[in-house]
């Protein structure tokens, strides 16, 4: 046999068992339809007499409804099955709070609350496939934008929220600014707007956190207007120190900086039409342009620290936090890092003194509800629970920032903490969440912090900046 | 057949019975051919469940839009005609192709460098120690090594920003810079890439007969002589081995990118790799990710191809 027929058959044994495979391959119906057996198995519209959160409400399981729900509970108390939740609360002390909610739900639901916690990478990989399963989890912590939380409405998967969320006043308590982050219309195509889908335990929001030794040793004041807060930015340079600890090798630390700086100049109506989409705002506009000039003035200043393009985010708050820098700008997320009483924090001033501007932020990452789940009714119960007042409570006393406020005495007073939860406060009372805008089409993230890294080092133009992200939005919003 | 012919011409005689027992035996083998298959199956099914169908799967996949949720939609060679207009992939295929400099034309350079100075006639101290000590970088995990250098490469009190600064250089964020992220990465691929060359060619470098070495001495053969005339046509196929396999090693690589840069700063260390992780699973364009891993796969097959090619001219 020569090495030629050799070749050819393995060749046609080969491409047979391509042909063979790729006819197994499965049909674009993807959901799996196998008879498997939910692992709550508890009765649908499992009733909660006992809760207290809930007990009196009802039909808000599944945005279905179907007249007269039957609010009847024939498993009250005792067993109420089993809710199943997926998180990624994973670091010591957020998880130690979660199993304390967890197990306060339990006792006062009776519901058995099985968690399983992954990493976001992992859970946002595993979410889509776990949603559409029978047994996958009732309740699961959903990235929100569209790529995440939008393909999973548009596949039908998550649960309507809109009707619990008027039932249990969350409303009431956030505005709808808050909330739309979680809103989309019911085939997935419209963000911002529509039924709800999730809501989050935790708030974040963008700000500058000061060290107190540096600023009473140069006699320096928490800045009322953002031009005060420029002026600052030269005397710490004169004096010598670094004005805003900065690290940029991640790439997007440099996303809240720029946005900072533009949430100044713009309002949450073009921010949100912008983001969602919705009219003709574009992002090639003068504020835009305008924002863009202010931080690379602020790069040639020397305002950031030297070197910030080699540098990491936890080196550069590791950095801030053993005393390095007078400023940094950034999220509520790192407050429990730094020392509570060394260090404050501040919201960007705006034009005038007392003016709020809008603060990028937002809710932390939400809880949403499987659509298919038979403990529809725990599922809402479980989230009202995790924005109860409680909730806010131990989030708080665990040095989180909590999306609703917490109750007198959980902060103590003069903390940081206490001064980040004041500006998150602040921040909904006037109703002036901004965005981050990177959400603003599925590519932004990567196009924007490209074109930041160039702007910062002095490579494109801020006209040039806008025009490149005004392509990309283009592009994509058609 | 002339095993038959043999068989019934002739009486058996000793000469014939060992031939008659193999005619019987191949008899036997004919009759049932489906024992070698047999024994293939499992590594048939093996392979053909974790490679020949990911690999359809990804091929199929790549004729479709689809975010891995929603039914799949057909678009044909849609994903593929985007991908020619699409400058980010293009700009990832230049730098793979920079990288082809870091993982093969330097690793195997530095590698015939070591090799000649620890084969040396009189042998060197330690031999044993320097081998080992200079294939660890070969052993440690990819991701590790990423996370190592990116600390060392930092502008903060990374070795070698500190090393330059004995020499009066002042601290320089390698990784951020648009102009020296790439060489950086880069040269952290050589370090890891040239252990692997290098055990390879002291593998083949003992199985060359010493004696050439020694005649070609007697005859006045200086040692880049005997380099250029025994040890390096002797390595001819750990060469090619090297060369397929750190070239591979070139266009997939991710690891060290999604750690140390994540193809950043401005994409200037954005390879093709990466390109398909972000559509698939930041974008969860599965489909468009698809294309751009078959058009890797198909790169890979015809660069592999080449090698092999090359190597078969010359011989």
């Amino acid at each position: 046999m020569g090495p030629w027929s050799k070749h050819l058959r393995t060749t046609a044994i080969l491409l047979a068992l391509v042909a063979l495979l790729v006819a197994c391959l499965p049909g674009s119906d993807q959901q799996a339809g196998d008879g498997d057996q939910g692992a709550g198995g508890g009765d649908e519209d499992t009733g909660d007499a006992t809760a207290g959160t809930g007990g009196t409400e009802e039909g808000v399981d599944d945005g279905t409804e179907d007249g007269t729900e039957d609010g009847t509970e024939d498993q009250a108390g005792g067993d109420g099955g089993t809710l199943v939740v997926w998180d990624q609360w994973a670091r010591g002390v957020e998880g130690d709070v979660v199993d304390q909610l967890n197990a306060e739900f339990s006792d006062e639901h009776g519901v058995t609350v099985q968690r399983e916690t992954k990493t976001l990478d992992d859970l946002n990989a595993t979410i889509g496939l776990a949603m559409g399963q029978p047994d996958g989890p009732d309740v699961a912590q959903v990235n929100q934008g569209r790529a995440d939380m939008g393909a999973l409405v548009e596949a039908g998967l998550l649960m309507d929220l809109s009707a619990a969320a008027e039932e249990r006043g969350w409303t009431e308590r956030f505005s709808e600014n808050l909330l739309n982050r979680n809103m989309f219309s019911e085939d997935g195509a419209q963000f911002g707007t529509g039924n709800l889908y999730g809501i989050a335990p935790q708030a974040e929001v963008v700000g500058w956190y000061y060290n107190k030794a540096t600023f009473d040793e140069l006699g320096l004041e928490v800045p009322t207007t953002f031009d005060e807060l420029a002026a600052l930015l030269g005397q710490i340079a004169e004096a010598g120190e670094t004005p805003i600890t900065f690290g940029n090798l991640d790439a997007w630390p440099a996303i809240h900086t720029y946005g900072t700086v533009e949430h100044v100049f713009v309002d949450t109506g073009y921010l949100n039409d912008f983001i969602f989409n919705l009219g003709d705002a574009g992002f090639d506009r003068p504020e835009n342009v305008e924002a863009a000039e202010i931080v690379q003035t602020w790069v040639d200043e020397g305002y950031f620290t030297e070197n910030f393009e080699g540098i990491g985010y936890d080196d550069s708050w590791a950095q801030f936090a053993a005393g390095e820098g007078a400023l940094m700008l950034t999220g509520s997320w790192i407050s429990g890092e730094l020392d509570q009483d060394g260090y404050g924090f501040f919201l960007t001033p705006g034009e005038a003194a007392g003016d709020v501007v809008p603060q990028i932020g937002g809710q932390g990452v939400p809880l949403a509800v499987r659509a298919d789940t038979e403990m529809g009714e725990a599922a809402v119960d479980y989230l009202d629970w995790m924005v109860s007042e409680r909730a806010a409570q131990l989030w708080a006393e665990a040095g989180g920032l909590p999306s609703g406020e917490p109750p007198e005495g959980a902060v103590a007073d003069q903390t940081l903490l206490a001064d980040v939860v004041d500006g998150w406060q602040t921040t909904l009372e006037s109703d002036q969440v901004g965005h981050y805008l990177d959400w603003a089409t599925p590519t932004f993230y990567d196009t924007l912090t490209a074109e930041l890294q160039l702007l910062l080092s002095g490579s494109v133009e801020p006209q040039a900046f806008v025009d490149t992200l005004e392509q990309d939005y283009q592009a994509s919003s058609g | 057949m002339a095993v038959g012919g043999v068989r019934e011409g002739a009486p058996a005689s000793s000469r014939e019975a060992p031939r008659r027992g193999q005619g019987g035996r191949v008899g036997h083998a004919g009759s049932s051919g489906w024992l070698p298959y047999a024994l293939l199956a499992l590594p048939a099914l093996v392979y053909g469940t974790f490679v020949v169908f990911p690999l359809a799967s990804t091929v199929r996949v790549s004729f479709y839009d689809w975010n891995g949720l929603t039914p799949p939609v057909f678009v044909g060679l849609g994903n593929y005609v985007a991908l020619m207009g699409d400058t980010l992939f293009w700009g990832a295929l230049v730098h793979n192709g920079v990288f082809l400099l870091f993982y093969t034309v330097l690793p195997v350079g530095v590698a015939f460098l070591l090799v000649v100075l620890l084969t040396q006639e009189r042998a060197v101290r330690g031999l044993a120690l320097y081998r080992v000590g200079l294939f660890v970088p070969q052993v440690i995990p990819m991701v590790v090594v990423g996370v190592v250098w990116r600390w060392m490469y930092s502008p903060i009190n990374g070795v070698v920003n500190v090393a330059l600064g004995w020499f009066g250089a002042d601290p320089r964020p390698f990784l951020g810079d648009v102009t020296t992220a790439l060489p950086a990465v880069g040269l952290v691929a050589t370090w890891v890439q040239y252990g692997f060359a290098m055990v390879l060619f002291l593998a083949g470098i003992q199985r060359i007969d010493r004696a050439l070495f020694d005649a070609a001495a007697v005859d006045g053969a200086g040692p880049w002589a005997r380099f250029r005339h025994i040890t390096l046509p002797g390595l001819r196929g750990e060469i090619v081995v090297a060369l397929t396999v750190s070239m591979i090693a070139a266009f997939r690589v991710f690891d060290l990118v999604f750690v140390m840069t994540r193809g950043g700063p401005a994409n200037a260390t954005n390879v093709v790799a990466f390109e398909i992780w972000r559509r698939a699973f930041q974008q969860r364009e599965v489909g468009a990710a698809a294309a751009v891993a078959t058009v890797l796969v198909v790169l890979i097959l015809a660069l592999s191809r080449l090698v092999l090619r090359l190597q078969e001219s010359e011989q």
